[in-house]
C-alpha cells in the first residue's frame, strides 16, 4: 500500500489550478479542508498565518474532490429541471409559476455564490412576468433582482427594481411586497449615504407594516432605523429603535433577526463607550445565531465586531483570538468575503503595532478578491486598508497608489460616499 | 413537550447564602429543571436558571459565575465548542460542567480536548453535579507564592532570561559569536527565542548601531518573498506600484534575520546563496547591482540535515548559513527558568495592562510546571499575558490559566464509584490531552508520552481519536 503524500500548502496547490469558471468550486474547498500546519500556531510566522500558508492533504482532497463534484452534478441538476419545470408550466398556460420556477433557480445559483448567473435567471424569469396579468410574479422577481443589485454594490440598478416593485405592490394592494420594497429602497440609500432618503423609506415601510400589524417587517424596520441612526451618529434614538426591535422580534423566536438585532447593539454599545454592554450584546447576539439554523455568515460577522471592540480597547490578544475564530468559520464555510474581512481586520491590527510583515494579510485578502469574491466593492475596501497600512508605517507612496487604486473603483461603483472618504485619506497623506 | 424554565433562582441551603458558588443551570427540559430544584437545598451552591441560550448569555454577562451546567442537545460536539467559546468570554471565566445523553468516548476526548473536566452523564444524578460543583470551589485552597525578581531591564521587549545550565551555554556562544561579523545558524523549536538570541547578537556586535531588520520567509506568500528581499522596481510585476527597496537594501551596516529559512524555495535559495556568496543583489525587474552591506543571521526550527536529505534545502547554503550553529533548549528542558521567565511576563504584562502582578499561586505553578510547553516560551509568554488580563487580585490563579491548563484538574478523587474511570479510558483521555497539547503532532505527543508513533497511532485508532 502506498503511503499517503504528504500535504501540500494552499498557495502551492492554487498555482496548479487554471482560473477557469469551471474549478472554482475546486478552488473553494481547496480552501475550505486546508488546515494549519503542525507547527504553525507557536511558529514565529503563527501570528502572520493566512489560507494560503495552510496545508491540504492530497487524500482528503480526492476523497472531498468526488463529493464536491458530486453537489455540482446536484446543482445543476436541479437547474435543468427547474427549466424543464418552467417550460412545462408555460405550456400548460401557468406562466405565473414558470416564474417562479426560473426565480428558485435564481436563487439557487446566488446561494451558491453564482451571483451573475444568479441574475441571468432571474432576468430571464423578469421577462416572462412582464406580460402577465397578474403582478405578483414580477413583484417578487424585482425584489430578488434589486437584493442582488445591492449586495453587488450596484445601486442605481438596485433601486430602479425596487422603485418598480413599489409601484406594482401599491398598484396591486400587495402589503408585503411593498414593505419589502420599501427596506430595499431604504437600504440602497443607507448604502450611498443618502441619509433623509434612507429615514424616509424606513418609515414609509414602518407605516405600511404597522398598519398590516406585521410585527417581523416592523422588527427588521426599527432595527434598520437604528442602523441609520447609528451611522449618522445618533446613538440613544438608535438604542430605542433597538429597544422596539427586539420588542417584534423576540417573542416570534425569530433567531437569526435577533442576531442581527443584538449585532447592531452590540456596535451601538460600542459607539457610546459601554464596552462590557458591547461585548455583553455580541455574546447574545452569537447564543440567538447558534439557537437558529446556522448562519455562518452572521456568526462570522459577530466576531469581527467583537474582534474589532477588542482592537478598539487595545486588548490585542483577544482581538487575535476572535478575528481567528471568524477567519476559521469563514474558511470552513467557504465565505470569502468574510475571510477577507477577517485579513482586512488582522492587517489593521499589525499596523497598529507598526508591524511591516503585516502586508501579508492584505496581499491575501487581494489574491482572494481577485479569484474567488470578485467583488469591485470589496476590492476597492481592501486597497483602502491596504493603504492606510501603508501610511501608518510611513510608506507614503504605496500608501498614495493603493487609495487611488481603491477611488478608482469606487468612482466606477458610483460610491459617493466612499469616494469621498478615500479623498480625505488621499490628502492627509500628501499632507 | 417540555415547559420552559425561569429565570428565577432556586437558592440553596442556608449555609449556601453567603460565599457558596454561585451557578447558571441552563435547561428548557422540566424533568432536570425540577431535579435540580429539589437537590439545591444540598448543594451548597447559589442556583439560578436560564432557558436558553440567549437567556444564558444575557446572565452570564453579568458576570459573578462560579459555574454553568448545560445539558448538550443533538450534536454534542458542536454544542460543547460554543459553551466553552461562550464561558470564555465571561467575566471570572466559569467552570463548564456539561451534561450530555450517553457520553461517547470520542465526545469525552473532545472534552479533554477543549479543556472541560466535567463531562456528565444524563439522566443527571445529584451526586455528579455536587462533585462536579465542589471541584469549581476548589480555587479557594490557593496559596500565593511571591514572583522573584527576574534581573533583567524590565521594559526591553527583547531580554534574554534564564539561569539554567543550558541557557548559559547559550549566552557563552553569544557572548563569543556577537564581536564578529560571521554568519549564524539558530536552531531550535518554536517558540525557543530565536529572534531575541539574533536581537542579542546584533546587539552586542559590531553592527549594533545599524538597523536589525527581520524577514520572516515563512508568513510571507512565495510569490513576493524575492522582491521583499531584494526589493522591486515600478511595474517590475502586478502590483509593483512604486520602486521598493528590499531587506537587503534596508538592512545596510545592520543585521538581516532570516526567520524560518527552511521555507524558502529552491529557487530562492540560490538567489541568497549568490548574495551571501558574491556580496551583491539586483531588484526585481531592474539592472543596477548593489551590494550587500549587512550580516547575516539565519534560523529555523526544522532539521536542516533532513531537509538537505530530502532535497528540499541547498546543502551549499547550509554551509554558508551555519558559520556558527547556536541551539537553543526546548522550555521543558531549562528547569526553574519557568519560574524566571513567568516572573519576568507577568512584571511586563502587568505594566502595559497598568496592573500589579506580585505573586502566582502554587496550584498555578504546579499546572505551570505540568504542561509539556510544546509552544516553549511563546506559549508561556501567552498564557502568562492572559493570565495578567484575566487576573483581578495581585496574585495569578489557577482559574486564570487557560482551559487547556486547567483541564489537568480533572482527576480530582471523587467520593463513590461511579467517578472512576477504567484504566482505557484514563489513557484514552490522557492521550487526548497530550494531543490537544502537543496540537495535534503525533510525534511530540509520542515523544511526552514516551512510546513510539507506531503505539500512539494505533492507541489514537483504537479509542477513536
Amino acid at each position: 500500500m502506498n503511503s499517503p503524500l504528504p500535504p501540500v500548502r494552499v498557495e502551492q496547490a492554487l498555482r496548479l489550478l487554471p482560473e477557469l469558471e469551471v474549478l472554482l468550486p475546486l478552488r473553494s474547498l481547496i480552501l475550505s479542508v486546508s488546515r494549519p500546519e503542525e507547527q504553525a500556531q507557536w511558529s514565529s510566522h503563527g501570528p502572520y498565518l493566512t489560507v494560503g500558508k495552510r496545508s491540504v492533504e492530497p487524500a482528503e482532497l480526492r476523497q472531498r474532490a468526488a463529493e464536491a463534484a458530486e453537489q455540482v452534478k446536484e446543482h445543476v441538476g436541479a437547474l435543468y429541471a427547474a427549466y424543464v419545470e418552467a417550460l412545462e408550466c408555460q405550456q400548460r398556460g401557468e406562466a405565473g409559476a414558470a416564474v417562479n420556477a426560473l426565480r428558485q433557480a435564481g436563487a439557487r445559483e446566488e446561494q451558491a455564490g453564482r451571483v451573475e448567473q444568479a441574475r441571468a435567471w432571474f432576468e430571464t424569469a423578469q421577462a416572462l412576468a412582464e406580460g402577465l396579468q397578474d403582478r405578483r410574479p414580477e413583484i417578487e422577481v424585482l425584489l430578488a433582482l434589486g437584493a442582488l443589485d445591492e449586495t453587488l454594490g450596484r445601486h442605481a440598478e438596485a433601486a430602479r427594481r425596487y422603485q418598480r416593485a413599489l409601484a406594482l405592490a401599491e398598484a396591486e394592494f400587495h402589503q408585503a411586497g411593498a414593505i419589502a420594497a420599501c427596506l430595499g429602497l431604504g437600504d440602497v440609500a443607507l448604502g450611498t449615504g443618502q441619509w433623509t432618503g434612507a429615514r424616509a423609506w424606513f418609515s414609509r415601510g414602518m407605516r405600511l407594516a404597522e398598519a398590516s400589524g406585521d410585527l417581523a417587517a416592523s422588527g427588521q424596520l426599527h432595527h434598520r432605523l437604528a442602523t441609520l441612526a447609528r451611522r449618522t451618529g445618533d446613538l440613544a434614538p438608535a438604542g430605542e429603535h433597538l429597544r422596539q426591535a427586539r420588542e417584534c422580534l423576540e417573542p416570534l423566536g425569530e433567531a437569526s433577526a435577533m442576531a442581527r438585532v443584538l449585532n447592531t447593539q452590540g456596535q451601538v454599545d460600542a459607539g457610546l463607550g459601554r464596552e462590557a454592554a458591547a461585548v455583553a450584546a455580541y455574546r447574545e447576539a452569537l447564543a440567538w445565531a447558534r439557537r437558529g439554523e446556522r448562519d455562518a455568515g452572521l456568526e462570522a460577522i459577530i466576531r469581527l465586531n467583537l474582534a474589532e471592540l477588542h482592537l478598539a480597547a487595545g486588548r490585542l490578544l483577544e482581538a487575535e483570538e476572535e478575528a481567528r475564530r471568524a477567519e476559521q468559520v469563514a474558511i470552513a464555510h467557504g465565505l470569502t468575503s468574510r475571510l477577507v474581512q477577517s485579513y482586512l481586520l488582522m492587517g489593521r491590527m499589525r499596523g497598529r503595532q507598526r508591524d511591516e510583515t503585516g502586508f501579508v494579510f492584505f496581499e491575501q485578502a487581494l489574491q482572494l478578491c481577485q479569484t474567488l469574491e470578485r467583488s469591485p466593492a470589496l476590492a476597492a475596501q481592501v486597497y483602502q486598508d491596504y493603504g492606510l497600512f501603508r501610511t501608518a508605517l510611513g510608506s507614503r507612496d504605496e500608501a498614495r497608489a493603493y487609495l487611488e487604486r481603491a477611488r478608482e473603483i469606487f468612482e466606477s461603483l458610483g460610491d459617493t460616499l466612499e469616494v469621498e472618504k478615500v479623498r480625505e485619506e488621499l490628502q492627509q497623506v500628501s499632507a | 413537550m417540555t415547559r420552559p424554565a425561569s429565570d428565577a433562582s432556586a437558592g440553596g441551603s442556608p449555609a449556601a447564602a453567603v460565599g457558596a458558588p454561585r451557578v447558571l443551570v441552563v435547561v428548557a427540559e422540566s424533568g432536570i429543571l425540577h431535579s435540580v430544584r429539589q437537590w439545591a437545598p444540598e448543594l451548597e451552591a447559589r442556583i439560578e436558571f436560564a432557558p436558553d441560550l440567549p437567556h444564558a448569555a444575557r446572565q452570564l454577562s453579568q458576570g459573578g459565575w462560579d459555574a454553568v451546567v448545560c445539558a448538550l442537545g443533538d450534536r454534542p460536539e458542536d454544542d460543547l465548542a460554543w459553551w466553552v467559546d461562550a464561558v470564555r468570554g465571561v467575566p471570572g471565566t466559569p467552570r463548564l460542567i456539561a451534561f450530555v445523553d450517553r457520553p461517547s468516548m470520542g465526545l469525552a476526548i473532545r472534552a479533554e480536548q477543549l479543556g472541560v473536566p466535567d463531562l456528565l452523564p444524563l439522566p443527571m444524578r445529584r451526586d455528579d453535579l455536587a462533585n462536579a460543583i465542589k471541584r469549581a470551589r476548589a480555587v479557594e485552597a490557593e496559596a500565593p507564592m511571591p514572583l522573584p525578581e527576574v534581573g533583567v531591564v524590565p521594559d526591553r521587549q527583547y531580554a534574554l532570561v534564564g539561569r539554567s545550565p543550558e541557557m548559559l551555554e547559550v549566552y557563552k556562544l553569544i557572548a563569543r559569536v556577537a564581536p564578529s561579523t560571521a554568519t549564524v545558524l539558530i536552531q531550535g523549536e518554536s517558540g525557543t527565542g530565536k529572534e531575541v538570541v539574533a536581537r542579542a547578537i546584533h546587539e552586542q556586535g559590531p553592527k549594533a548601531n545599524g538597523p536589525f531588520v527581520a524577514v520572516n520567509c515563512a508568513a510571507i506568500p512565495e510569490n513576493l518573498l524575492e522582491s521583499e528581499l531584494f526589493g522591486h522596481e515600478k511595474g517590475a510585476f502586478t502590483g509593483a506600484v512604486t520602486r521598493k527597496p528590499g531587506r537587503f537594501e534596508l538592512a545596510r551596516a545592520g543585521t538581516l534575520f532570516l526567520d524560518e529559512i527552511a521555507d524558502m524555495s529552491l529557487a530562492l535559495q540560490a538567489k541568497i546563496l549568490r548574495a551571501v556568496q558574491e556580496r551583491e543583489i539586483e531588484r526585481v525587474g531592474g539592472t543596477e547591482t548593489l551590494p550587500v552591506e549587512v550580516r547575516l543571521i539565519a534560523a529555523t526550527n526544522r532539521d536542516l540535515k533532513e531537509a538537505i536529505a530530502q532535497n528540499r534545502f541547498r546543502e551549499d547554503l547550509y554551509y554558508r548559513l551555519a558559520v556558527v550553529p547556536i541551539r537553543l533548549p526546548r522550555l521543558a528542558e531549562r528547569g526553574e527558568d519557568l519560574l524566571l521567565l513567568t516572573a519576568y511576563f507577568a512584571r511586563q504584562f502587568a505594566e502595559r495592562y497598568r496592573k500589579q502582578i506580585l505573586s502566582i499561586s502554587d496550584r498555578a505553578l504546579e499546572l505551570l510546571r505540568g504542561h509539556p510547553w510544546v509552544g516553549n516560551v511563546r506559549e508561556l509568554r501567552n498564557v502568562v499575558e492572559r493570565a495578567v488580563i484575566v487576573a483581578t487580585g495581585t496574585t495569578i490563579q489557577a482559574e486564570h490559566l487557560p482551559d487547556e491548563l486547567r483541564a489537568a484538574e480533572a482527576t480530582l478523587p471523587e467520593a463513590g464509584t461511579r467517578g472512576l474511570l477504567t484504566l482505557a479510558e484514563v489513557e484514552a483521555r490522557h492521550i487526548a490531552r497530550v494531543l490537544a497539547h502537543t496540537n495535534g503532532q503525533i510525534g511530540a505527543a509520542a515523544e511526552i508520552l514516551g512510546i513510539h508513533r507506531n503505539t500512539l497511532t494505533r492507541k489514537m485508532k483504537e479509542y477513536g481519536l
